[in-house]
This record gives structure tokens, C-alpha cells and sequence, in this order.
């Protein structure tokens, strides 16, 4: 594929993740570990997708734009980074992803402040009792400032971005001290996942749940489908204490 | 006045589709998923509220502020208004139906479908696709496709059957269980996957001098084996926890936690303190 045909196909590829993160979230296309491998596909390196994406997805495990806050954008991060890392590049690649995703948090602020042209047009539908006419804004237009706030970053960054990464990459030839930065912000960022996660349950409340966890991992290196199958069996074991006793 | 008029298995279907294919688009920061919402809701309106005035208030109203959890919550909202409008229900009583869900109904769906079931099946498809294997995408996948559909689908035909009674079986403690139960879940799962998926660890070392069989000698000692003998993944347990404490505590922004994790975390590799 020529450059252009690549970077107007990624640019489709974002839109559809937007949109599948909007509406339908038939596969989560928005997360980095799908964004990432779907680009794999499409620039023929399914494994720097994978390892791109994987990577990327435990960096933003727990990330979700919990009551519509804005928070980096990964998925666009995992296409860029999977598109300039593929053959072998992936240090270049995860280096573009996590700066890409981050200076797509002002176009995420600005495309959900823009999104008012549809409430206020669906106003005038409403006043109007033109259903047909709200109902043809939404089917056609209602996607487009998210969609396009994403796919045009991702368009202009592929078809016009190598030159740029070419001299990125060569610096870090140079400076082998970036990688190992960058590898140990990698290592940390996942914390923030779970700093978000803590923040929406209720911690304070049961802070042994949380020991327990910790505890198989940390001292009985527990794979992780068995915690979880613990984690179920133990909040099933609670409730039947705290509720059958009463009944019987 | 709403006529007699009978909803049928295909008019919720109709919404149902609407939903899934424009659930948030429109997004935002004055009235969020309202577009959304009033599109996936117009079918039944239109039905019920076949005279033109009536049908202009309807959609009028439907388009106010709403937000929720699209996965679980908007579903189970819709299954209930519908059955709302086939009773006949005032505005009064549908936009309270959907501001009282609204709010707790994101906090279940948040913690359940968030939290809980995406952070175990994309850290197992994660690690899976950092092994190489292409089974860990395809996984995640599948593992969101048809759970979603089912658990959406399932919400707005049982809330339309359960209708006026929702708010009383809701009221009967059944969603306060779930989260209960969702809550504890993902408390062990969070404790056990932040110190499995976050890496921090330090190089560091540093000389003592011990006294061994009456000779002073030189050793070695390191920083991290020192910290694991006190407590094991004692870093990323305390990472954790400062991101949380600026969180709750502090009320920084996600972001703002992110660009120090950023900052810390490439100048601590860069120094060779992490790594």
C-alpha cells in the first residue's frame, strides 16, 4: 500500500473505533489491545500490533472516561505506535504512543464541546416536530467531530509523520538513555488504572478484599483467572454469611 | 393523552436497534447522551403519542440531560420508560424514572462492566497478545460481543416486563447485592492484578561493610531484594496508592496523575533509579 492508501485506511480504522466506542460496542474497537491488532492486520504486523496493544492496553487497564471525563487517547496511541513501530521498531512505536495519546486529550476536550451543534439543531427538530429531519442529523452527522477528530490526527500523522520519526528514532540510537526512561514510565503508568478503579469502589469500606487479593499474587503468585475465580467465590461466601444467616 | 395503543415485541426491538447503533453519539458536555437517548426512544413516542402537539412535547422533554452507563443502565432505563409510555404515564413520572436510575445505575454499570469484567478478560487478552498469541485479541473480542448483546438485550425486554414494578424490585435491595457482590470481586481482582501488571522496580545497590569471621569485608547489597524482604511488590503497592491519595484526596485530574506517572517514571529510567 502507498503511504496515502495506509494512512487514509488507519483513518478510517480510528473512525470506527470511535464509533464502536460511541454506539455499538460490538468489540470495543476503542480499546489499544483490539485498536492495535485490527492495525496489525492492516500494515501486515500483527505481532507489533499485539505487543503494541497489549502493552498499551495494561497501561489504560481501569481507564474509562468514568461520567464523561477526558482521558489519554490510547486508541489512537495504538494505531500510530503499531503503524511506526512495525518491523521491529517497537521501542520507536510505544515511545509515539504515549506522548500521541496524550495531545489527544485537548482534540477529546474539544470535539465533546463542539458535540453542542447536535443538542442545540435537535432543539430546533423538536420545537419543529421534525422528527424525520432529527433523526436523519443523527444517523449521518452524529459521529462525524468525534470521528473525525481522531481519524485526521491519525491520517496526517501516517502520511506525513516518518520523516519526523526517522530523526526520533535515530536520536534514540543515540541517547539509549530515553528508551530505559520510557520503558520504566511504561512500567508505572498501569498504576493509574487502579487508582481510578479504587476510586469508584468503595475501598474504606472493605480494605480486606483488597489485602486478599494482594496477597495471593504477591506472596502465592496466584495466576490471574484465579484470583478472580477466588475473588467470586469469596464475595459469595460473604453474602451468604451476611444474608442467608438472617433467614434461617 | 397517550391512546390504548398496544406495544409490541417489534416496537422494542426498534428502539433496541436504535440504541446499539447510536447509544452516545452527539456526546456532550451540556445534556451528554440525550440525542442518543430521544433517537433510540422516538419509535415508542411517536406510537404513543400519535397526536402531532402531544408528540412535539414528547420529544421536547425526552431530549433533557441523561447519562448513565451505556452497557448497563441505558438498556434497562429504556425497557422501563417504554413501559412507562404503554401505561400512560406523565413526563412527571417517566424523566423521574429516568433521573432516579440514571445516577446509581451508572454507578453498578461502571463498577460491573468497567471495573470488573473488562479489567480481567483485557489483562488475560493483554498478556495473551504479549506472548505472541494471536488467541488473546480474538478472545477479548468475542468475550465483549456476545456478552453485550446478551446483557443488553436481556436488560430492556426484562425491564419492559418488570415495567412499574422496576423501581420496587430495584427498591428490594436486588441492584444493591449486585454491586455488593461486583464490589468485592473487584477489590480481590484489583489486588492482585496492580502489583502483576505494574512494573516498578529499582536497581540500586549499595556497599556495607560486615564483619565476617573477624574480617571486615565489602558487600553488596540490594535496594529491591531489602524491599521485597519487608513486603513484595512493595513499589507498585505504594504507586498505586499515591495515585488514589491524589485522586480522592487531592482531586487531580486522571490526566494530571498520568503526566506525573510520566514524568517520574521516565526521568526515575533515565537516572537508573527504576528499571
Amino acid at each position: 500500500m502507498s503511504p496515502i492508501l495506509t494512512a487514509l485506511v488507519l483513518a478510517i480504522w480510528a473512525y470506527i473505533c470511535v464509533y464502536d466506542m460511541l454506539a455499538t460496542q460490538f468489540v470495543l474497537a476503542n480499546r489499544p489491545l483490539i485498536a492495535g491488532f485490527v492495525t496489525g492486520l492492516i500494515v501486515g504486523d500483527v505481532q507489533t500490533g499485539m505487543l503494541i496493544g497489549g502493552t498499551l492496553e495494561l497501561m489504560s487497564l481501569g481507564v474509562y472516561t468514568y461520567g464523561g471525563a477526558t482521558v489519554p487517547d490510547y486508541t489512537v496511541g495504538a494505531i500510530l505506535g503499531t503503524y511506526f513501530g512495525k518491523g521491529g521498531n517497537f521501542d520507536v512505536g510505544i515511545a509515539l504512543a504515549v506522548p500521541a495519546a496524550l495531545l489527544l486529550t485537548q482534540v477529546d476536550i474539544l470535539n465533546r464541546f463542539l458535540n453542542f451543534v447536535y443538542v442545540h439543531k435537535a432543539d430546533k427538530y423538536a420545537e419543529a416536530g421534525d422528527d424525520k429531519g432529527f433523526e436523519h442529523m443523527m444517523v449521518w452527522t452524529s459521529h462525524i467531530i468525534w470521528g473525525l477528530s481522531r481519524a485526521i490526527p491519525v491520517f496526517l500523522a501516517v502520511a506525513f509523520g516518518e520523516p519526523v520519526v526517522k530523526g526520533i528514532s535515530a536520536f534514540f540510537e543515540t541517547y539509549p538513555w530515553i528508551n530505559k526512561g520510557i520503558t520504566a514510565a511504561g512500567g508505572l503508568l498501569p498504576a493509574i488504572g487502579f487508582a481510578m478503579l479504587l476510586k469508584i469502589l468503595p475501598v474504606e469500606k472493605y480494605p480486606a478484599f483488597l489485602i486478599l487479593g494482594f496477597v495471593l499474587f504477591a506472596y502465592l503468585g496466584m495466576p490471574l483467572v484465579g484470583i478472580a475465580l477466588i475473588g467470586v467465590a469469596v464475595a459469595g461466601i460473604f453474602q451468604y454469611v451476611k444474608y442467608e444467616k438472617k433467614e434461617a | 393523552m397517550a391512546t390504548k395503543e398496544k406495544i409490541t415485541h417489534a416496537d422494542i426491538m426498534k428502539c433496541f436497534w436504535r440504541y446499539v447503533f447510536m447509544a452516545q453519539c452527539g456526546w456532550n458536555y451540556e445534556r451528554m447522551q440525550s440525542v442518543g437517548y430521544c433517537y433510540s426512544m422516538l419509535p415508542v413516542l411517536k406510537k404513543m403519542h400519535p397526536d402531532p402537539e402531544d408528540f412535539k412535547e414528547a420529544f421536547i422533554t425526552n431530549l433533557n440531560f441523561f447519562n448513565t452507563n451505556p452497557v448497563v443502565g441505558t438498556p434497562l432505563i429504556m425497557g422501563a420508560h417504554i413501559a412507562l409510555e404503554e401505561a400512560g404515564a406523565s413526563y412527571d413520572t417517566t424523566e423521574g424514572l429516568k433521573v432516579g436510575l440514571m445516577g446509581p445505575l451508572a454507578g453498578v454499570g461502571d463498577t460491573l462492566v468497567w471495573a470488573l469484567y473488562n479489567s480481567i478478560i483485557f489483562s488475560i487478552a493483554a498478556i495473551m497478545a504479549l506472548n505472541g498469541n494471536v488467541m488473546g485479541p480474538i478472545l477479548a473480542m468475542v468475550l465483549v460481543f456476545f456478552p453485550y448483546m446478551a446483557i443488553r438485550y436481556w436488560q430492556i425486554t426484562w425491564a419492559y416486563k418488570e415495567g412499574t414494578h422496576l423501581l420496587t424490585s430495584i427498591g428490594s435491595g436486588a441492584i444493591g447485592r449486585i454491586t455488593e457482590f461486583a464490589t468485592i470481586v473487584g477489590l480481590v481482582v484489583i489486588g492482585g492484578f496492580a502489583p502483576s501488571i505494574i512494573s516498578l522496580t529499582t536497581p540500586l545497590e549499595y556497599e556495607q561493610g560486615a564483619l565476617v569471621n573477624g574480617e571486615t569485608v565489602t558487600q553488596i547489597v540490594s535496594v529491591q531484594a531489602q524491599l521485597d524482604a519487608i513486603l513484595p511488590y512493595m513499589l507498585p503497592a505504594l504507586a498505586t496508592f499515591l495515585c488514589y491519595w491524589l485522586l480522592k484526596k487531592k482531586s487531580w485530574s486522571p490526566i494530571k496523575v498520568i503526566v506525573l506517572l510520566v514524568v517520574v517514571g521516565f526521568l526515575g529510567g533515565a537516572l537508573g533509579i527504576f528499571g
